[in-house]
Parts: structure tokens; sequence; C-alpha cells
């Protein structure tokens, strides 16, 4: 067989100080992207209730314009972007 | 199955472990005196431009060794975020 190579100390010394850094740098960016997603999970979460929500009362409304009542509900939530200002 | 898969991987373990032992281990702390002397030199010769005499097949060469003491930055990385792909957060 061949021999082993006898390395640099350089090369060792970059080798393992390149590791360290990596495993640091995982470390820390994973620790910092963590709470983030968990928050952005949370908003998305609250926005698909929201939108279930709308949703639900449009499924509703559309009932109950086909069994032939008036075509207009008390029930919405407040919307703040209405155009008749 | 496993024992087929024992008796194939043993002598290639072995191997594995002759060139490991001296080829990946961590620098000792009697080395880093050397490696910082290499690493003079190396800067030396990037200031006194003694590294235009280097051959191509030289540079290629350091190139590659350069290529490979970065990519250990990338495993460690991926040690560090306990996953191969992407952050499983």
């Amino acid at each position: 067989m061949v021999p082993p190579v006898q390395v640099s100390p350089l090369i060792k010394l970059g080798r393992y100080s390149a590791l360290f850094l990596g495993v640091a740098y995982g470390a820390t960016r994973y620790n910092y992207l963590k709470p983030r997603a968990e928050e952005e999970r949370r908003i998305a979460a609250e926005e698909k209730k929201k939108q279930d929500e709308l949703k639900r009362i449009a499924r509703e409304l559309a009932e109950g314009c086909l069994s032939g009542n008036m075509c207009f509900s008390s029930n919405l939530p407040a919307q703040d972007d209405s155009i008749l200002k | 199955m496993s024992g087929a898969a024992v008796t194939y991987s043993k002598p290639r373990l072995a191997t594995f472990w002759y060139y490991a032992k001296v080829e990946l281990v961590p620098p000792t702390p009697a080395e880093i005196p050397r490696a910082i002397q290499s690493l003079k030199k190396i800067v030396n010769s990037a200031q006194t431009g003694s590294f235009k005499q280097l051959t191509v097949k030289e540079a290629v060469l350091n190139g590659l060794v350069a290529t490979e003491v970065l990519m250990w930055f990338y495993v460690g990385e991926i040690i560090g975020k306990r996953g191969i792909i992407g952050y499983d957060v």
C-alpha cells in the first residue's frame, strides 16, 4: 500500500479551523432563523384563520341568496376598506 | 445480510483508519508554529511576487488543496445546523 502522506501543518490547521468556524456559523444561523420561522408560521396561521372566517361568511351569504331570501347579511365583521366613505 | 456487510467493510475500514490516523488528525499544538511559518512564507511570496514563478501544475494543485480546505467549512455548517440540506426551522 502507498504510505500515508504527511500533511502540512498549515493545511491541517486550515481544515480544522474551517470545520470549527462552519459549526459555529451553522449553529448561530440556526438559532437566528428558528424564532423567525416560528413567528412567520404563527402569522400565517392567523391569516389562514381570518381567510377561513371570511370564506365561511361568503358561503353562508351565497346559501342565503340561493334559498330566495334577501341577499344581505348583518353578521359581517367590520370592514375598514369600504369605498363608501 | 449484515454479516456480509461487516465482512466486506472490515478490511476497507482498516485501510481507512490506516490512512486517517496520519492524514486526518488535527494539528498538535507543537505543529502550530510551523503552520504559522508556512503562512508567513505564502504571504511573503505574494508580497515579493515570487508566486509568479510557480508552474501552472503547481498552481492548480494549490488551488485544489485550497478548495478542499474551504469545503470543510460547509461540512462544519452541516454539523452545526444539524441537517444536510437547508435549515430545519
